[in-house]
């Protein structure tokens, strides 16, 4: 059996309108939580989609639990749970009446919906076309595991939950790792990535730009680093540390951005008497721009 | 048949439970009324139809009006129950096709081990009981409407002019999913059907209206489907709307198996 849960190599669909996927080479070790990240448009449901045959690949190939995602797609989704970004059954569906079909379609038992239903506070008795957003994510959440699947496929999987349900998720992706199941997402959300992912791949027009863990994901992203001296110095000895950028000062108050290790930006400061600091989460965006910034410059 | 495709003709099924009552209460009860009336029409009809002229009467289906099988089926089962319920069965597969492809279903079910074929054949199984149950229920008014006013509707000939709408509405739904390999629209999908038969309806009416056109009338599906409830069941046309039905729906399980799944 193969150690890697998704092999993808030069996978590519290119639709007639251009936009798709180009040439994507990954590979997500069995047991690791992968997370995918991209703004919308960038190619993760496409990427998706591909692994999972709903969409045929134009070129490369990809293999999932050891098998051809093409030939042997009927026996890898027999192993496999899946969470659609947008996830739908039907409005007049009970929640119940799918897990019934897809239970039976799967030959497997429905004991852990129930489980997952009562963490969850899901309610799969109701229509599925009168519940909100997220309470319709929920039973999606369900339908995707309930059959404790090898590999998880979640596709922006907490969008809509309240933060109770999104720890809630967390723990139930953690839970997932801890019997051995690989579990592969894409999210916009940082702090969800930063506690659950154990590595990350960054995708950009269709193209995967990077694979980083991560701690070094995070390194790399572009904080934002306010601080007031009450010495009124220091500036020089902030410009010349690499990584600093965008440097502005007014009565003391500074402000830069800051890309790398923060070790020798506290150490500079030491020096001085600091009133205030204040180092800014890296948002997501502020994380992709780092790459795609850095990708302009490489091309 | 296996377990999966059994529990995806169940879930469709259950899924489209008010089906029959909607088209098939509305249909019976036009049906049941048409046959009701016809003892007090009887003699005005004989007379003004015997005026109309003789291709009118053979391109319509009206013939001499003199019993109410002859009637039933030249106002309902000549034109408006084959087009309705070949509607039906397009809208039933399209349903589980397109429909589902637009509610998210088809991603899921796409997601579980079950074949793009077997999705196929689930949605051509279901609507061809959905339209079974359509058609008996309309019959069974049709039969209630007779008895009530003593029209005197021949059950055989009956149960024969309402079970031979079943393999031409069939041939809607085979059409439906061979649509829905290019196409996963709704709309699309039971708008061609619908064009489809209104067009088969005209070529086999235009064949019927010029004695030179005649030969156009094998092209259409309406010069198989004939008038089974006054001439019975014709078994080659019959099996033939059946075996069309059949082939159609595997070919378009074929463009489907090899379609994106992306509406």
């Amino acid at each position: 059996m193969s150690a890697a849960a998704i092999e993808a190599e030069r996978l590519s669909k290119v639709y007639p309108g251009g936009h798709g996927i180009a040439e994507l080479t990954m590979t997500v070790a069995a047991g690791e939580v992968f997370g995918f990240l991209g703004p919308n448009g960038a190619g993760k449901t496409t990427t998706i989609r591909t692994l999972l045959d709903l969409i045929h690949p134009t070129g490369g190939s990809a293999r999932l639990l050891g098998l051809d995602s093409r030939r042997d797609s009927l026996a890898i989704r027999g192993r496999v749970g899946n969470l659609p970004g947008d996830f739908g059954f039907g409005r007049d569906t009970t929640g119940r009446e799918a897990l019934a079909l897809l239970a039976r379609i799967r030959g497997a038992r429905t004991e852990r919906a129930g489980e997952l239903a009562e963490r969850f506070r899901a309610d799969l008795d109701r229509p599925l076309g009168e519940l909100s957003r997220g309470n319709r994510q929920k039973v999606g959440l369900i339908l995707a595991a309930f059959h404790r699947p090898e590999l998880l496929i979640l596709d922006e999987p907490t969008g809509g939950l309240d933060p109770m349900m999104q720890e809630e998720f967390l723990t139930l992706v953690g839970e997932e790792r801890g019997r051995g199941a690989t579990v592969f997402l894409s999210s916009h959300e940082l702090d969800e990535v930063e506690r659950i992912c154990d590595r990350v791949g960054i995708v950009r027009d269709g193209a995967l730009v990077a694979v980083e863990r991560v701690p070094e994901l995070l390194g790399r992203a572009r904080r934002k680093v306010s601080v007031r001296l009450a010495d009124h110095g220091g500036l020089e000895d902030l410009r010349r540390i690499p990584g600093v950028s965008d440097l502005t000062s007014a009565d003391g108050a500074v402000s830069f951005r800051f890309a790398g290790d923060l070790d020798p930006v506290v150490k500079a400061l030491a020096v001085h008497r600091v009133a205030d600091l204040e180092v800014a989460r890296p948002t997501l965006e502020e994380v992709f721009l780092g790459y795609y910034q850095g990708g302009e410059e490489r091309s | 048949m296996n377990d999966g495709l059994l529990a995806l003709v169940g879930f469709h099924l259950r899924e489209r439970r008010r089906s029959p009552l909607a088209w098939g209460l509305p249909l019976g009860a036009m049906s049941a009324f048409i046959v009701a009336i016809y003892p007090s029409v009887q003699g005005a009809l004989t007379k003004v139809v015997a005026q109309y002229p003789e291709g009118l009467k053979q391109a319509f289906g009206i013939g001499e009006l003199s019993n109410a099988e002859q009637y039933l089926h030249g106002e309902m089962l000549s034109l408006i129950v084959p087009l309705a319920v070949g509607y039906l069965a397009a809208r039933a597969v399209a349903a589980d096709l397109s429909g589902a492809a637009e509610s998210g279903r088809l991603e899921v079910l796409l997601s579980a081990p079950v074949t793009r074929r077997s999705i196929c054949l689930g949605a051509f199984l279901a609507a061809a009981v959905e339209i079974a149950a359509v058609l008996l229920l309309t019959l069974l008014l049709s039969l209630i409407g007779s008895a009530l006013a003593g029209a005197g509707l021949d059950l055989g000939d009956a149960v024969a002019g309402f079970a031979a709408v079943w393999p031409l509405a069939l041939v809607g739904g085979g059409l439906a999913i061979v649509v829905s390999g290019f196409s996963l629209k709704t709309s699309v999908v039971t708008g061609v059907v619908a064009g489809f038969l209104v067009a088969m309806y005209v070529v086999d009416l235009m064949g019927k209206l010029d004695e030179s056109l005649s030969g156009i009338r094998y092209a259409s599906v309406f010069r198989y489907y004939g008038n089974a409830i006054e001439d019975g069941i014709e078994p080659f046309g019959f099996l033939g709307l059946l075996a069309l039905a059949a082939v159609l729906a595997l070919i378009g399980a074929v463009f489907f198996e090899r379609r994106d799944l992306a509406v």
